[in-house]
Parts: structure tokens; sequence; C-alpha cells
């Protein structure tokens, strides 16, 4: 692996990136939607007097943030129930923009100029990968970040040490970039069998389900957000996907292969 | 210099390219004519190290396809059937991004894409995204891109196509530059007139090679060319005929509407002392043209019409 060119095909992909604003928005409008909801709630409810009787189901979870009081603790659990959508910024936005370049390629049929270089069709992937992985993990930690502080100064300081507790640290650092590069690979492969941007997007969302449902069964099941366990046992299930997504696109694009099937 | 060696290509049960052999020598440009689906795509894939060879072999300045493919990559430039550019960006970060590709850095890269951006004439267009370029404007950036790293070995396929007569020229005789340095290049053109008046030798395919030969053999078929020579005054042309007979030269002569019909193996040489032998025995002659056949009778003899096994072919391969 030179890294020279994987560094020119990021350099590239970046240029590309910021060209197409179409795409650049697809990166930041939902990360930037995602932190907006919860964010708005917490506002809400800061501004206007939180009555007991209105939380419902919510309150059998306020007993999960002890030494918060109710209205706080309601914030708490807002802010953390909606956390999972950090998970599906990863598993969306780099899945977008491997599909756009790989079918990009293939409609403007430039795959064949950049195999006809020394260029290894491995360099050629990873970065591919790095360079639609990085910007939704940048994002995913910019929003973070934002969301955090931003929901600190809203309602209380104690919103903060919340957000970036130990779980959702180790989440961000560990499971985000691993569902992005999941994505990208799943986005590469399906690409590699479809003609249609959108087509492609549509089969890979297929992974943000896994996500959902697991946000979901923590949900009924009186969590308020992921426990380490679930992180770490996430880390494990996905870093094996890529594994055998690995496989699975280095047998599809074999020099050869591309050219004859996809060039 | 390109020695290819019986190379074959199969795809499935379908083969593309079938006991090819030719070289191109250092400072050659060698042309391959062929229908669509004849396999010249397939086989500039092959010599370029993109895809690996059914059967056969050859070596690319020495370098064995295969094992030093990469190596064959690095010092050979293509010109792709379609421009394949990257629209979203500049002429410039496109041969930027081509010139880092092929090992070109700093200074150096900075050079290169302004000196092949002028080759083409797209300078005053550099900065502007190649996605608002016309057909001709692509294909002129492309051609930048494969010459970029200055390549020993290069290939073209359909070079000018898109392009006005002018750029078409330019292209042209550029191409004859890099000839005249030292290069061997391959061009893959359905331009009849084009390969005629670029190339060195044309090899001219369907699968395998049907023929290969210079542009002016090649138009004379079976090895000699009818040189016509049109005569006025009292004497008979028939009379000129027992004359030559005798030349050693001549292989053969006849008389056609009033004009001889003379056919010699080489005419630039022969057709000289052709005229003065039969200037020395009398005659007046106001007119020697070389009846040659056209390239293009060459060809369609040779390939016939396109069927539909090239078709499939073309699938395939593409």
């Amino acid at each position: 692996m030179r890294l020279g060119y994987v560094w020119a095909v990021i350099t590239k992909e970046g240029r590309d990136l910021l060209a197409n604003r179409l795409l650049l928005g697809a990166v930041v409008f939902p990360a930037l939607i995602f932190a907006a909801i919860p964010t708005g709630i917490v506002a809400f409810i800061e501004v206007n007097d939180l009555d007991p009787d209105q939380l419902g189901q919510i309150q059998s979870y306020l007993s999960q943030f002890p030494g918060l009081d109710p209205k706080l603790a309601a914030q708490g659990f807002i802010v953390l129930n909606f956390m999972a959508y950090f998970l599906l910024i990863p598993a969306m936005v780099p899945m977008a923009i491997a599909t756009q370049s790989v079918i990009g390629e293939k409609t403007a049929r430039s795959l064949e100029p950049q195999l006809a270089t020394p260029m290894e069709v491995s360099e050629l992937l990873v970065g591919k990968a790095i360079s639609s992985a990085t910007p939704a993990v940048l994002a995913t930690w910019a929003v973070f970040l934002l969301y955090g502080f931003v929901n600190g100064a809203i309602a209380d300081p104690a919103l903060t040490a919340l957000i970036f507790n130990d779980v959702w640290r180790v989440a961000m650092i560990s499971l985000v970039p691993l569902i992005c590069l999941l994505s990208v690979l799943l986005g590469i492969i399906v690409s590699s069998r479809v003609s249609d941007a959108r087509a492609a997007q549509q089969i890979g969302g297929f992974i943000v389900i896994p996500i959902i449902a697991v946000a979901i069964a923590g949900f009924f099941s009186g969590q308020a957000s992921f426990t380490m366990d679930q992180v770490l046992i996430g880390d494990l299930v996905v870093a094996l996907l890529i594994g055998v997504a690995l496989v699975a696109g280095n047998w599809i694009f074999e020099r050869e292969a591309i050219l004859t099937r996809l060039g | 210099m390109i020695e290819a060696s019986s190379l074959g290509k199969r795809f499935g049960t379908l083969t593309a390219v079938d006991e090819l052999s030719f070289t191109v020598g250092d400072g050659e440009i060698f042309g391959l004519l062929g229908p669509n689906g004849a396999g010249k795509t397939t086989t500039v894939r092959m010599l370029a190290g993109l895809i690996a060879p059914s059967a056969g072999s050859a070596r690319i300045n020495g370098l064995e396809l295969g094992p030093q493919s990469q190596a064959i990559r690095a010092l050979t430039g293509v010109l792709t059937e379609s421009p394949g550019l990257h629209d979203k960006l500049t002429a410039r970060h496109n041969l930027g991004y081509y010139g880092r590709l092929y090992g070109l850095r700093g200074a150096t890269l900075r050079r290169a894409v302004d000196r092949y951006l002028g080759v083409v004439g797209m300078s005053a267009e550099a900065d502007r995204r190649v996605g608002g370029f016309s057909k001709g404007m692509r294909q002129k950036v492309a051609i930048a891109r494969a010459l970029l790293h200055e390549p020993e070995v290069l290939y073209l396929d359909e070079p000018t196509s898109a392009l006005d007569p002018s750029a078409a020229k330019t292209i042209r005789d550029f191409v004859a530059t890099l000839r005249d340095a030292g290069r061997s290049i391959v061009v893959c053109t359905h331009n009849l007139d084009e390969a005629e008046r670029l190339c060195d030798r044309i090899g001219i395919m369907r699968s395998t090679l049907l023929k290969v030969d210079t542009p002016a053999r090649l138009r004379r078929g079976n090895g000699t060319a009818a040189v016509r020579v049109d005569l006025v005054g009292a004497r008979r042309p028939e009379s000129f005929l027992g004359l030559l007979a005798e030349l050693p030269f001549v292989e053969g002569a006849r008389t056609l509407d009033g004009s001889l019909y003379v056919e010699v193996a080489d005419p630039r040489g022969d057709n000289p002392e052709l005229v003065r032998a039969l200037v020395v025995a009398g005659a007046r002659i106001v007119g020697v043209v070389e009846e040659a056949a056209t390239l293009e009778q060459v060809y369609l003899d040779l390939v016939g019409e396109t069927g539909q096994r090239d078709a499939r072919v073309g699938e395939e391969a593409a």
C-alpha cells in the first residue's frame, strides 16, 4: 500500500465532494437535524414549566438519572435517547458519498484511466473508503460536540457531562468510524451491482435497520440509551461485518472485473 | 518496443482476441483497424497491463506482461475510448490528479500540466470544470492526460474523434513528433484516412490480425501497384507493350482507354526508370499516376460486413 497514491485519491475525492453542493448538504444536514430535534425539545422543556403528569411513559426512565431534578432528568432522558441517531449519520452519509463516487465513476467511465496508471486497485479503494468515511466521522464528532455544549448551555452543564459520558465517548471513537467504514464498503459493493445512486443508497440503507432495532429494543426494555456492553458488542459485530465486506469487495473489485463489468 | 506473441483473450466462451502477434518498434506508429467488437480495445487493455491475457505473452520495452504489469503501466500512456474525466474538477485538477498517479510531484507536475494543456490548446480553459466542456474539449484534456508523464509507449483509442479538423491536425502532428522522439505508439481508429496519414504500419484485425503492412503496401494488395501512363501523339499505347515486357522491374502491362497500365513493385523507385525508358522509345507522356486501391477497399475486402458475432464480442469485452 503506497500512501502517495491513497493520498492522491483522497485529495481528488475531497475536491469532488467540495464541488458537489448537494452531496455536501447530505453530509451536514442530517447530522444537524438529528441534533436539532432533541435540542428543540430540551429548549421547550427549559422555557416551560414541567408538569410531571405530562411526562407519561418517560417518568419510568427518570430514576436512571439520580441526583437530577425531574425537569433536568427529563431533559437528560431526551438528549440521551436521541443519541442513537448519532449512529445513523455514519451509517447513512458515507454510503451516500461512496455510492455517488462509484456510480459517478461508472457513469463518467473514469475508472479505466485510473486503473491504467501504476495505482493498485486496493489503493484506489482505500482512498475512496477514507475519503467517503472521513466527512461523516468529522460531521458526527462535530455535531456530537455541538450537541453536548449547546444542550449544556440551554439547560444545565450537567447535560453536557451526561452526553459526553463514557459509553458515548467510546462509541464515538470506535463504533462511529467502524460503522462509517462498513457503510462505505457496502456502498461500494452495492454500487457495483446497480447503475443508479439512489437505488444503491436505498438497498444499502438496510444498514440502519439493526441500529434502529437495537435502539428501539433498548427503549422498550427500559434503557434511556446504549450501554457499554452494547457498544462493545456493536464494535465486534461491525468489525466482523467489515471483514466479510472486505473479502466480498476484494473479489468484486479485481481490476479486470471492474473493467469488464463496471468500466 | 511492443512485442506481442500469440496473445489471446476469452470472456467465458467468447474469444475476443485470438493468436495476435505483432511488434511495434521504437519510433513507430502502428494502427489497429477493425470493425466494432474486433478486439481492438481488449488488445490495448491487455498490452497496457489492465487485463490479463488468456493466452500468449507480450513484452513492453523488455518488461513482461503479467509479472511486471505495474511497471508497464508506469511507462504507458492510454487514451481510453471514452475521455473518462472527473466532471466536478477543473482541467488542471484532473491532470494534476493523474500526474500524481504517474509519480509526478511539485514543480515537475505543474510544468507538465501547463505544458500539455498548451499542447492541446486548452491553457485558457485550465481552471474551468470539465463538466462544462464540449466533447472535443474533453477529448483534448484526455489526450493531455495520456501524454502528461511522457510515456515511452502510447495507446490512443480514436484520438481525433470529436475534434475539429484543425485540432485533429494539431494532435496528429504532435503524435508524429512523439514518434520522431522514439516512442512506440498504437492507434486504434475507424478513421481510415487518419490511419493512412498517421501510421507507419497498419494491422487490420477481427479477433486476430488479418493483415499487417504499411498503408501503401496494403493499398496495393498483391504487392504491386498499377501505374497509369497517359500518352499523346501519333504512336498508339499498344506499340510500347513489347518494350515494357523487356524491362526487369515491370511485372505486367496492358492498355485501356488510350493509356498504359504498368504493374511495378515499387512505384517510387521504378517510375523514374519507367518514364525514362518510354521517353527514349519515343513516348510523349502527359501524366503518370499510381492507381492503387483505397485503404477502405482493402479494409472492406478483408473484414467484410460487420456480423452479429462482432457485436456480441464488443458487448462482452466492453
